[in-house]
């Protein structure tokens, strides 16, 4: 914690400067190339929340796509109500195809701007919170938290598509409107979108980072080693825990309004298994122990998969798989690992070993 | 002033009664020693009184509080400290991240979201001078030597500065140099805190302990100075005789 870790923070700063500069610079300033762009980033967002509870204290939540999920439905519930304003009723569409009768009662608060802005960051962090209040309590840890969470998003991505008379289900949420802040109707496709979403991730990394560079993060990583002495030293474990999984699935939910944002719709796959794996791979390619990284490996991973999933339409799940074994045997600390390995050496003191395996939770 | 005061204590696994009907009172600022034959119940009632074990009956005072039923936790912020047989420090963390884990007077959430730093200063510095860490502060637990690695454990025990100290066998593994040292910590620390150590080494019992309790299959066998203790006929029949 004292340690004056000149290279996170650079880091951080090299990683704000590429995506508030670089890219734009590199494909023109052209607000429909970044709108793919946008896309990595609000990625890049839920990885760093994953990052932020399994490499800080070692808590592996497998359903972080499900707060991501709810975060996007959110938003989209809002988006839907803005273009459903002529139809009968101001229902959205699909509802009138399954017979509702009339609005329910909890769309109606989407109507509002500010409720669902709270409620895209607030809803994930509150069924976090309930999901981490029964399982910390019980003093669940290791891989029966990710059993529980994995189980969790099943559970919860089923209910969206059974219930499709106020979900949408299988087709998710379709043709929606753009969102209109005050003075300004959001254009995905502009420059200013890009940097709305920039923005935001870079918001997102510096809380994270805040916390896991205060005492929380200590706490946080005395836990992931040997969490009942932290216990005898008068910390509430539990307390600890259920906070970062609250504030992780927090920023899930906000990378989720984003990306509902970016893509114009929300769909019950972006709460499905393979998605949530997903999001695991890429913190294991950049390094799970730091935030930045974590969103760098989000980045690179679905740049590949942008350029690549096109050349080996059906190959490209099976790269994935390969690359993240490979990572797993020779990189398990991930680019992050091999970072610092790198300026270790360029000092001229091999201290840090990239293929040490940091210890599980 | 007795600041430990346990009542009737009893812990039952299975059929096993590992500590049964134990009497036990420890003044303030008493350094006292428990010695026993392996499975006498020295460890459990450790466990018992720092919360690791929950008891089936009896009662635990400590400072005029009932602790019988606290979390662990809860017992540590009331001034309980525990130092375990294995070496347990945090061998990610490094030293100075150690004793910040360990100084622990506020240990809420929101105390720790506003601490950036550990001021090498006061009572820190005091501590890591007395361990001779000082110049190790930035080097990860894992990588110091065993007897650093134990001197580290003190260090965290004196920045936790517990009102109630909890030792097992704290010198296990210790050159003979090193358990003088240790001695002669302990002997600085009697007075402001009150201690409970279970040690074999009679060398070093000799040299710190005032009182000694002897347990046997659970309870109290004999309670006295060490001398007392060495002439009584019953402790060398079951502890000492051999």
């Amino acid at each position: 914690m004292n340690r004056t870790n000149k290279y996170d923070f650079l880091g951080y700063i090299a990683f704000a400067v590429i995506i508030l500069l670089g890219v734009p610079f590199l494909l023109g300033f052209d607000g429909f190339e970044l709108n793919t762009f946008a896309r990595y980033l609000a990625l890049a967002m839920v990885a760093m929340a994953l990052a932020l509870s399994w490499g800080t204290a070692g808590l592996l939540n497998l359903g972080q796509a499900a707060t991501f999920g709810i975060g996007s439905y959110v938003m989209a519930m809002h988006l839907k109500l803005a273009a459903s304003t002529n139809n009968p009723g101001g229902m959205p569409d699909f509802m009138g195809w399954t017979n509702v009768e009339s609005l329910p009662w909890f769309w109606q608060p989407f109507h509002s701007l500010t409720v669902t802005l709270l409620a895209g960051l607030l809803l994930p962090a509150a069924v976090a919170g309930l999901m981490a209040a029964f399982m910390f309590r019980g003093r669940i840890t290791g891989v029966f938290v990710a059993i529980i969470t994995l189980a969790f998003m099943v559970a919860l991505q089923l209910v969206f598509i059974e219930e499709q008379r106020f979900t949408g289900g299988q087709n998710g949420l379709t043709g929606l409107a753009p969102l209109s802040l005050p003075g300004w109707t959001v254009d995905t496709y502009s420059l200013s979108f890009y940097y709305l979403v920039a923005g935001c991730l870079i918001v997102a990394l510096l809380l994270g980072m805040l916390v896991v560079r205060s005492k929380v993060g200590l706490v946080l990583r005395a836990i992931r080693e040997d969490a009942s002495r932290v216990r005898y030293f008068g910390y509430d474990v539990a307390s600890y825990e259920t906070f970062v999984f609250c504030l992780s699935a927090a920023i899930a939910g906000w990378a989720g309004m984003l990306y509902t944002l970016v893509l114009e719709f929300a769909s019950p796959t972006y709460m499905s298994v393979s998605f949530s794996l997903a999001i695991v791979i890429w913190c294991a390619v950049g390094g799970r122990e730091s935030l930045v990284w974590a969103a760098v490996g989000a980045i690179l991973v679905n740049l590949a998969e942008g350029r690549l999933s096109d050349v080996f339409v059906e190959g490209w799940l099976l790269i994935l798989g390969l690359v993240f074994i490979l990572f797993v045997i020779f990189l398990p600390r991930g680019l992050y690992g091999l970072a610092l390995a790198m300026v270790d050496r360029l000092r001229g003191a091999p201290r840090t070993d990239a293929t040490l395996p940091v210890k599980e939770g | 002033m007795t600041v430990l005061d346990i009542q009737n204590l009893t812990v039952q696994f299975g059929g096993l009664k590992a500590v049964n009907g134990l009497n036990l009172q420890v003044k303030m600022g008493e350094l006292r020693c428990l010695l026993g034959p392996n499975g006498a119940g020295k460890s459990t009632t450790l466990d018992l009184i720092c919360g690791k074990t929950r008891a089936t009956s009896g009662k635990i005072m400590f400072d005029g509080t009932d602790i019988t039923e606290l979390a662990e936790y809860r017992r540590a912020r009331c001034g309980i400290g525990r130092k375990f047989q294995v070496p347990s420090v945090f061998k990610e963390l490094t030293v100075i991240e150690n004793i910040e884990i360990a100084r622990s007077r506020r240990p809420g959430l929101w105390a720790a979201l506003s601490t950036f730093r550990t001021p090498i200063r006061g009572r820190v510095k005091d501590v890591l001078d007395r361990v001779s860490l000082v110049e190790h502060i930035d080097t990860k637990a894992g990588n110091l030597s065993h007897g650093q690695t134990q001197w580290l454990e003190i260090a965290m025990l004196l920045a936790q500065d517990s009102k109630l100290i909890l030792m097992d066998e704290p010198t296990a593994g210790m050159t003979i140099q090193e358990t003088l040292k240790t001695a002669e910590i302990f002997n600085s620390l009697r007075g402001e805190h009150t201690i409970i150590v279970v040690e074999h080494d009679m060398q070093f019992v000799r040299q710190v302990a005032q009182r000694v309790t002897v347990m046997n299959q659970g309870s109290v066998l004999a309670d006295g100075s060490i001398a007392e203790i060495e002439a009584d006929a019953r402790v060398k029949a079951v502890y000492l005789g051999h």
